[in-house]
């Protein structure tokens, strides 16, 4: 198939492994899916944080499962995305703590407080949630199923996650003021992890003509503000003057692009941020550290005959 | 002291602080399958340890925080084998404590099966229906671990290490008379400990990992059950607690279903 | 290596394919399956397989049904007789509906 019969044929669950795609879809999808994949995982490295500072054995159970979840769904998403040829599991995560791997911006800033808790597990996990309904029609039927499940668990996510938020503001004054400035640093990143107005994004018009994507970025982000802006005010959270917020002809809410630090943005895109750093950083020892591990299952992997069935030294 | 509740609080200690060691694998274990694998397992453990401080809080009287984030880390009564750190990567150390561990649970549940207390009695089913996975877990991966030589180096330093502490699931206190006695469990620690033996000594053995003589083992001085504990508890359990103290919220929230 | 894994949600139901996972072995493999995709959904049983033994014929190789009109083996042709006098009937029929829209026509 070529480029053109791709786009023609472009449509919800419409490719699978049987196809015979071009180099140019596959590694589109790849990038896409690996980025997904990617963030997953980094994501983990800012909820698991939650799971050591959990106040209560509940919350602690939730945390965990939740962190479990994100494993579970970058498992999913990389076997979405080994499944186009391009690139192998093991490329993609050497790739990741080699910090060539890209994944979401909000996923470059370290967190250090349980008021930031409600603004990855609400915030940024209710946007996500968003963009991954909306990948449940795309045109990579494998990613579509995974995008089945995923959508199945994450659920919970966000109800904990607003749970969170509520708790916090309903409690002391001082406990409020702290999520409220928890919420000041973090909405214009949770505004940016829609990525930029379309018509600078470098790859979602291909994505877009090749059903990849069925949304566009603006479409998600403002639907977004519409659900979630309201939910902020419900729990008596301020939002910030800048970026200016506006409602347009049609009622609903867009945000003033030009009020959000692109430089910023760019920068991280490149992996480039301080917080990049420290947390591809993290990434790098941590999967330095058990490498022997991988490499002992190999060995044994190895050893087992042709098919794995019946390792030898085994009973 | 009743003797249950000294036996709940030994079960629930155990089960927490091995828990809270286990999620810290989460994310940095050696693929994505192993880690889901072992994040259950952590998730079980919580959830025995909250199964159990119910029943402290149903029979005794307690409430969460009291059992939990406001008791004092010298009361806690886990062995010291579920409280050391682990070192950076070492995958070896978490199978092994699992493994000394699981089995010794296992007995101390079957042990629990015809307790005299009902209330007792009545939830062991339910968490050894969990606990088959972990020690199937364990087993899988010494059997693999131990199979080539560097792997095998890191099972039995391993071993080395956490040997001693595994034997201080076992040491008695005031209480353990009473709770013989009063047919809470229905055998003591000595022949748990006696059991025990028997099984992890030969298994490790015939993987070719050397076993310290029981006899011969010099005793951390911590002995866990008793409230005295290594280092690495009490830095845990600042860590664990700090953002609890720091909140100041009226109660822990519950996230129970209806049937919980 | 990597492992299909196939879940029955009830005793009695068929085993459908879920997802995979990598394991070095089988005996791993129904381990780490066992989390991975039997632990939010309602399972009853699990299969794992390896992938390189699962072998696959697709539409663009056969003519699923054959090519000539079967139509006689579809209720919803002998439309001169009404099918609701009895429960199992009818259902048949509109399950056989059903299915004759996914290929595209009876």
């Amino acid at each position: 198939m070529n480029i053109e019969a791709v786009k023609e044929r472009a449509g919800p669950r419409e490719f699978s492994p049987a196809d015979d795609l071009p180099r140019e879809y596959r590694e589109a999808a790849t990038r896409m899916i690996q980025f997904h994949a990617n963030s997953e995982v980094m994501g983990g490295y800012l909820d698991k944080e939650f799971t050591r500072m959990a106040p209560s054995l509940d919350r602690k159970l939730a945390c965990t499962a939740k962190c479990q979840d994100e494993i579970g769904h970058a498992q999913l998403l990389y076997r979405a995305a080994e499944s186009l040829g391009v690139k192998t599991r093991e490329q993609m995560l050497d790739e990741l703590q080699a910090g060539e791997g890209k994944f979401l911006n909000c996923f470059h800033y370290p967190v250090d407080s349980w008021y930031e808790a409600p603004m990855i597990d609400f915030f940024v996990d209710g946007g996500a949630m968003r963009r991954q309904a909306t990948l449940k029609n795309t045109s990579w039927e494998p990613y579509a199923h995974a995008m089945d499940k995923v959508c199945f668990e994450e659920g919970f996510h966000v109800k904990h996650g607003e749970d969170i938020l509520r708790e916090l503001m309903r409690s002391s004054k001082a406990n409020q003021e702290r999520t409220q400035a928890a919420f000041d640093e973090w909405w214009p990143r949770i505004l940016q992890f829609f990525g930029p107005t379309n018509d600078e994004s470098h790859h979602d018009d291909f994505a877009q003509q090749v059903g990849l994507k069925t949304v566009s970025n603006d479409e998600l982000r403002n639907s977004f503000l519409n659900m979630y802006v309201p939910k902020a005010e419900k729990y008596g959270l301020e939002i910030p003057e800048y970026p200016r917020i506006f409602e347009r002809d049609d009622g609903t809410m867009a945000v003033r692009e030009e009020d959000l630090d692109w430089d910023e943005f760019w920068t991280i895109a490149k992996n480039d941020y301080p917080g990049s750093e420290v947390q591809i950083g993290s990434r790098r020892d941590r999967q330095e550290a058990v490498a022997w591990v991988r490499e002992s299952m190999d060995d044994w992997e190895a050893s087992a005959g042709d098919d794995g069935r019946t390792p030898a030294g085994a009973d | 002291m009743e003797p249950a509740e000294a036996e709940l609080f030994r079960l629930a200690d155990d089960e927490l602080v091995l828990a809270e060691r286990y999620t810290e694998w989460q994310i940095f274990a050696p693929t994505p399958e192993s880690d889901l694998a072992l994040a259950n397992i952590a998730q079980d453990e919580f959830g025995h340890a909250r199964l159990w401080y119910d029943l402290l809080e149903d029979e005794f009287g307690y409430d969460e925080a009291d059992l939990v984030w406001e008791r004092d880390p010298d009361d806690f009564v886990h062995s010291t084998l579920v409280e050391l750190e682990t070192p950076e990567g070492d995958w070896a150390d978490t199978v092994v404590r699992g493994y000394l561990y699981d089995v010794a649970e296992r007995l101390r549940l079957e042990a629990l099966e015809d307790s005299s207390y009902a209330a007792i009695a009545d939830r062991v089913a339910k968490v050894q229906g969990e606990e088959e996975y972990h020690r199937e877990h364990a087993q899988s991966w010494l059997d693999r671990l131990t199979a080539s030589d560097e792997s095998r180096e890191r099972v039995q330093a391993a071993v080395d290490r956490l040997f001693p502490h595994a034997l201080t699931l076992f040491v008695p206190t005031e209480h353990e008379h009473d709770i013989v006695e009063a047919g809470v469990r229905t055998r003591s620690l000595a022949e748990l400990r006696e059991d025990w033996l028997d099984e992890v000594v030969p298994a490790l053995e015939s993987l070719d990992v050397e076993v310290p003589e029981p006899g011969a083992v010099v005793r951390p001085e911590p002995l866990g059950r008793d409230g005295s504990h290594t280092d690495d508890w009490f830095a845990l359990h600042e860590e664990f607690t700090a953002t609890y103290h720091e909140l100041g919220f009226d109660e822990p929230a519950e996230l129970r279903g209806e049937n919980a | 290596m990597i492992w299909e894994v196939f879940r029955q949600e009830e005793p009695g139901d068929r085993h459908t394919h879920c997802g995979n996972v990598h394991a070095p072995d089988r005996e791993m493999a129904t381990l780490f399956a066992q989390v991975q995709h039997g632990r939010r959904m309602q399972t009853n049983s699990l299969w794992v397989a390896p992938k390189d033994e699962i072998g696959e014929v697709d539409a663009d190789e056969t003519e699923f049904g054959g090519t000539t009109d079967k139509s006689y083996r579809w209720a919803i042709t002998y439309n001169n007789i009404d099918a609701s006098f009895a429960e199992e009937v009818a259902e048949s029929e509109a399950d056989q509906e059903e299915h004759a829209e996914k290929r595209g026509g009876t």
